[in-house]
């Protein structure tokens, strides 16, 4: 009798820690990662208490919409009404982003030499980067990837899906991995709605509760501001230094789930830095220094274990985009 | 005896409590019958389904689908995070506005006819003078698509993903 009530209690705790033991898995820990990690950054612009509060809305979007006599007095009260009706902003919903998204593509497209026009070449971006959106922490949505026709070595990512990579940054790399990583870094600035949060916190959006189609149709003069002010942000003074970090994080861990090797991103990284082109990249001026991003991601990698015969897919990489260029 | 019998449940609803729920993160993720992709598919899961884990290999877990299929599902294509309530119209503020909010396993626009050059993108663009070919351009870039069979072949060669180590 005794042997079996102490062969139950082995076998029940046994169980249980077996059932603990799962949560300590180092893929799915970092997954559960994705959701947690709150990026640094500066607090959101108070309204002053000379600025009018949210609800009265006179300031903000809406109150400068009327001031360019887009909207009329009744319209604004009406759209006041709907913004207004909550004390934060609101999260911006998908259409919104899609919408804000799709118009920088075009700024992107326009400003950055145009699309490089070849189909496998767009065809294999489009495999790699794919793959590791399926892998990320927002793989719902869809994403859009394609070459920009200059030699500058750049990569965008717009929000809503849209990534770019320069034919100057895909002579720079040397492999598959390297790719993925680059393109991971630019996937994970989407899924964690980089651009987004940082237009929420600018000021021409203090005092404002939410943004809708409803306003963005209404408006072409506030939307033309909103993408300017977008522009400004991601091609010219870049994001927070935090939300980089983050981006080459979960860039260096996208790569790693897909199953490539997780030090591609680390790689193109010095490679950059040590690149004659790199002076004329948006990736070096609107980022942090190479250097430091090579000691950030240097202190990541070693929590991968194992990695050391991951692909690197040079052969491939250098077969399909070398022949291209 | 009863006593044994007593610990035996309590132990056994201690232990049901600590199984874990996951959520497909996807659609179309293949429930596969053992750990290797290139195994039978048993079932294609729809974006947040959840599943019971039953077993975790590195890259791999074992999971019983609601309809109770057990089999094996790609690590990375699950996540902890369950579906969330979303607001039914456009933008999350109207949707709760409107008071009318829908499950949904998350935001999605796969599939839908949802697209990011909407007329308001497109009347700016030609206002600031930016060209037919590049809007024509962002638009073929939104319509590429790379077939299920291809990414497969993909993967395959590259020995990523599911056929990864």
């Amino acid at each position: 009798m005794k042997k079996i009530f102490a062969f139950l209690i082995l076998a029940g705790v046994s169980l249980i820690l077996t059932q603990m033991s799962h949560s300590f898995d180092f893929g799915g820990l970092l997954e559960d990662l994705t959701t947690k990690p709150q990026p640094k950054s500066p607090p959101a612009k108070q309204p002053s208490s000379k600025e009018p509060p949210p609800e009265q809305g006179e300031g903000g979007l809406l109150g400068l919409g009327e001031a360019l006599g887009v909207f009329d007095k009744k319209t604004s009260r009406i759209l006041q009404k709907s913004v207004g009706a909550v004390q934060s902003f609101q999260p911006i919903g998908l259409e919104e982003e899609l919408t804000l998204g799709g118009s920088l593509a075009l700024e992107v497209v326009h400003k950055f030499g145009g699309l490089y026009k070849n189909p496998a070449l767009q065809n294999y971006v489009n495999l790699v980067g794919k793959s590791l959106a399926d892998v990320s922490d927002r793989p719902e949505i869809d994403y859009h990837f394609a070459v920009l026709n200059t030699d500058h070595p750049n990569a965008f990512a717009t929000p809503g899906g849209y990534v770019f990579v320069s034919v100057g940054l895909l002579r720079l790399l040397q492999n598959e991995a390297q790719l993925a990583g680059v393109l991971g870094h630019e996937v994970a600035h989407i899924t964690k709605k980089h651009a987004l949060q940082t237009l929420k916190r600018s000021k021409m959006l203090s005092g404002v509760s939410g943004l809708t189609m409803a306003a963005l149709d209404k408006d072409e003069g506030l939307f033309g501001q909103l993408i300017n002010e977008m522009s400004n942000i991601l091609f010219t003074h870049g994001l927070d230094k935090d939300l980089e970090f983050e981006a080459d994080k979960f860039g260096m861990e996208y790569a790693y789930r897909m199953g490539y090797h997780p030090a591609g991103l680390k790689e193109f990284i010095q490679i950059l830095g040590q690149s004659s082109s790199s002076k004329s990249s948006i990736f070096l001026s609107t980022h942090p220094g190479p250097a430091e991003r090579f000691q950030g991601l240097s202190r990541l990698l070693p929590q991968y274990k194992g990695v050391g015969l991951y692909p690197v897919l040079a052969r491939r990489y250098q077969s399909t985009v070398k022949g291209q260029l | 005896m009863q006593i044994a019998l007593f610990l035996l449940i309590v132990l056994g609803f201690a232990n049901a409590g600590l199984a874990e729920t996951l959520y497909v993160k996807k659609s179309d993720t293949k429930l596969q019958a053992t750990d290797s992709a290139k195994s039978e598919v048993i079932a294609k899961l729809d974006e947040g389904t959840p599943v019971t884990v039953i077993k975790k290999l590195k890259r791999f877990y074992q999971v019983s689908e609601p309809g109770g299929k057990k089999g094996w599902v790609f690590k990375f294509k699950l996540t902890s995070k369950a579906p969330e309530k979303s607001s039914g119209g456009s933008g999350e503020l109207l949707g709760a506005l409107g008071g009318k909010q829908k499950i949904a396993a998350r935001e999605s626009s796969s599939g839908s006819s949802i697209r990011g050059l909407t007329p308001v993108s497109e009347n700016h663009a030609k206002k600031k003078g930016i060209s037919a070919e590049d809007i024509k351009a962002v638009k073929e870039m939104e319509t590429f698509q790379v077939s299920p069979e291809e990414m497969e072949l993909f993967l395959k060669e590259g020995r990523l993903g599911e056929y990864g180590q």
